[in-house]
C-alpha cells in the first residue's frame, strides 16, 4: 500500500516584480512511495526540494496536483519532521519539548519519548534545557522528537547540513541504526550525494525547475560506510547525473515553457561541496 | 639568589595586599549597590540643600518628622490600604485584558486591523482624562479609581504583548504547524513563554501609569486613599504633608518593583538562569 502518492504536482511562484517571469519551483511531479522505505531527494540548490517538503508538510499550498498520504491502517497520516536546525523550545526541557508535539502526555508517551532519547544517546538529558546541550545533541533531540510521534511519513530537510563534519557523521550512523530498527517511511532531502547513498533505499535526483531527473534503487545492507566500494561506485554514478544536469543548464535550452528563471540556471552548486 | 627572589616575592605580596585594600574600597563604591547608595546620598543631600535654600521646599528632616506623626496618628495604613486595593484590582484587570488583547492583535491580522489603532488611541489618552471621565461617570465610588487604572494601563500591556507575538520565531511556529500542534497548546507552549519578556515590560509601564491613574482619580473623586490624603494636605497648604505623601507613594512603587516584580521575573525566567549557571 502506498504511503505517499503525489500526482501531477506543480508549484509556480508568482513573479516577484513587474517584468520578471513567474518561477516554476515544481513541475508535474509524480511519485509513489511504499511503506517502510528510506528515500532521499537530491539535487542542486534551487531545484525545488525544500518547496516539495514544505508542500508535503502543509506549510505551503501546491499550485496544482494532488498529494495523498495514508497511514498504515488507512487512518489519517501522522507526520514527523526534522529541520535543518533543532527548533526546540528554549524554555522547555528536552522531555517537555517532545511532549509538546504529542496530544497525549501519559506514561506511555513518556516511555516512548525516553526510548527514542535513549536511541540517540540522550536519555540522561531529558530534564535539561536545550541551551545546556551542544548543537549536535540538540539536533539529536529533534530526531528523537520526530520519531517519537510514530510518524507514517518522516520528513527530514537537510538535518545534518548545519553540523560539523564529525558530528554529522556520527549522527548519520545513528540515523542508520534507528531507521534499521524502526523502518519508518522517510523522505530525506539533501544536497550531499554521499549522505544519500549511505542512508537510502531509493534516491530521487531532481533537476532545475523542479522536475525528477532520475531514480536509483539501492540494495545494500546497513550499516554502510563511505569507504565501501559499492557506495563509492553509486556515488560516482549519481554525480555523473549531476554533471548531465549541469550541462543541460549550461545550454540554457531545456525546452520547458515554464522553465526555470535565469537566476536559478546560474546557481548550479557543486554537489561535492558538502560531501564527507 | 633564592633569598633575592623571596624578598621580591614578599614585596610583591605586600604591594598586592596594600593595593587590595584600596581596590576593595573602590570596588565597593563602583559596585551596583555602591552606586545605588551613592545616588541616594547625593539625592538626599541635594534635597536638604534645596530645603534649606527655599522656604517652600520642605527638607527631608521635616518630611520624615511629618511622616512619623502621620504614622502615629494611624492615618497612613487605612489610606494606603484603600489605594493599594483599588490599584491592584485595576492592575489585575489591565494585565488580563492587556495580554488577551495583545495575543488576539498579534495572532490575527483582522484583529490587528480592527484593534491596533484603538490601542494606540488608548496609549495617547493620559491618565488624568480617564480620572476626570470616570469621576463624571461613577462619582465617589471604587469604580472610578479601579477603572482609571485599568483603562490607562491596558493599552501598555496590550501593545507590548502584540509586539511580542509578532516577534515569535517563525521557525518555531512552522515546527509547531508541521507537527500539527493545536492552537491552544501552541499559545501555551510557544507564544506565551516567548512574550513573557514583553509582558513584563508592559506590566512595568502599566504599574507606573496605573499608579499615576489611581492617585489622580483619588485626587478628584475620593474620600480616602493616598491621592485623597495628598490633596487633603495640599488644600490645607501643608507642604510638609504634601511632600511626605509623595515620598510615600514613590517608595511604594520602588518596593513593589523590588519585592514583587523582580522575584516573579526570576521565577518565570528560571530556564535562563539554569542555562547561565552552567
Amino acid at each position: 500500500m502506498a504511503v505517499l502518492k503525489v500526482e501531477n504536482l506543480s508549484k509556480v511562484f508568482p513573479a516577484a516584480n513587474k517584468g520578471s517571469e513567474p518561477t516554476s519551483a515544481l513541475e508535474r511531479i509524480d511519485l509513489e512511495l511504499g511503506g517502510h522505505v528510506f528515500v532521499s531527494l537530491v539535487g542542486p540548490s534551487g531545484c525545488g526540494k525544500s518547496t516539495f517538503l514544505n508542500i508535503l508538510s502543509g506549510v505551503e499550498e501546491p499550485s496544482s496536483g494532488r498529494i495523498t498520504v495514508t497511514g498504515d491502517d488507512g487512518s489519517p497520516a501522522r507526520f514527523g519532521y526534522v529541520f535543518q536546525d533543532p527548533r526546540l523550545l528554549p524554555w522547555r526541557t528536552i522531555m517537555q519539548n517532545i511532549l509538546y508535539v504529542h496530544d497525549d502526555h501519559g506514561a506511555e508517551t513518556r516511555r516512548r519519548a525516553l526510548e527514542y532519547l535513549d536511541m540517540v544517546g540522550l536519555a540522561q538529558t531529558a530534564d535539561m534545557y536545550p541551551a545546556q546541550l551542544s548543537g549536535g545533541m540538540q539536533q539529536r533531540a529533534g530526531i528523537a522528537r520526530a520519531f517519537s510521534v510514530d510518524p507514517d511519513l518522516l520528513l527530514m530537510d537537510e538535518p545534518f547540513s548545519h553540523l560539523d563534519a564529525i558530528t554529522a557523521r556520527s549522527l548519520r550512523d545513528q540515523l542508520q541504526d534507528i531507521w534499521s530498527r524502526t523502518r519508518k517511511t522517510v523522505l530525506f532531502v539533501t544536497h550531499d550525494v554521499t549522505e544519500a547513498v549511505l542512508l537510502s533505499e531509493k534516491i530521487i535526483v531532481m533537476t532545475h525547475g523542479g522536475r525528477i531527473h532520475a531514480e536509483f534503487t539501492i540494495d545494500l545492507p546497513h550499516p554502510r560506510k563511505a569507504s565501501d566500494p559499492e557506495v563509492a561506485a553509486l556515488q560516482a554514478e549519481i554525480l555523473g547525473e549531476f554533471e548531465k544536469i549541469q550541462a543541460t543548464a549550461g545550454d540554457g535550452g531545456n525546452g520547458s515553457a515554464a522553465g526555470p528563471s535565469e537566476e536559478s540556471q546560474g546557481t548550479v552548486s557543486d554537489p561535492l561541496a558538502q560531501g564527507s | 639568589m633564592s633569598t633575592g627572589t623571596a624578598t621580591r616575592f614578599e614585596r610583591s605580596v605586600q604591594r598586592t595586599q596594600e593595593m587590595r585594600f584600596g581596590t576593595r574600597v573602590w570596588a565597593a563604591v563602583v559596585s551596583d549597590t555602591g552606586a545605588r547608595v551613592t545616588s541616594y546620598i547625593v539625592g538626599l543631600l541635594a534635597w536638604q540643600i534645596l530645603g534649606a535654600l527655599y522656604e517652600r521646599v520642605p527638607g527631608p528632616i521635616e518630611v520624615v518628622q511629618f511622616l512619623a506623626d502621620e504614622f502615629a496618628s494611624g492615618d497612613v495604613w487605612p489610606n494606603f490600604y484603600a489605594t493599594a486595593d483599588r490599584f491592584l484590582w485595576g492592575l489585575a484587570i489591565a494585565i488580563v485584558a492587556g495580554v488577551l488583547f495583545g495575543l488576539v492583535i498579534g495572532m490575527w491580522p483582522l484583529a490587528r486591523a480592527l484593534l491596533k489603532d484603538t490601542m494606540m488611541v488608548g496609549l495617547a489618552i493620559p491618565a488624568i482624562i480617564w480620572a476626570l471621565l470616570t469621576a463624571l461617570w461613577f462619582g465617589f465610588a471604587w469604580k472610578a479609581p479601579v477603572l482609571t487604572v485599568a483603562l490607562t494601563a491596558t493599552p501598555f500591556v496590550a501593545v507590548n504583548v502584540a509586539q511580542g507575538v509578532e516577534a515569535t520565531p517563525r521557525d518555531l511556529v512552522r515546527m509547531s504547524k508541521a507537527f500539527g500542534v493545536p492552537l491552544q497548546r501552541r499559545v501555551r507552549g510557544l507564544v506565551l513563554p516567548f512574550v513573557m519578556d514583553y509582558v513584563f515590560t508592559g506590566v512595568r509601564f502599566a504599574i507606573i501609569v496605573g499608579w499615576n491613574g489611581v492617585l489622580l482619580s483619588e485626587w478628584f473623586a475620593s474620600t480616602k486613599g493616598v491621592g485623597w490624603r495628598t490633596r487633603y494636605w495640599y488644600d490645607a497648604n501643608n507642604f510638609d504633608g504634601f511632600v511626605a505623601w509623595v515620598v510615600l507613594f514613590v517608595v511604594f512603587i520602588v518596593v513593589l518593583d523590588r519585592l514583587a516584580l523582580v522575584p516573579i521575573q526570576k521565577r518565570v525566567f528560571r530556564w535562563r538562569t539554569t542555562v547561565a549557571r552552567r
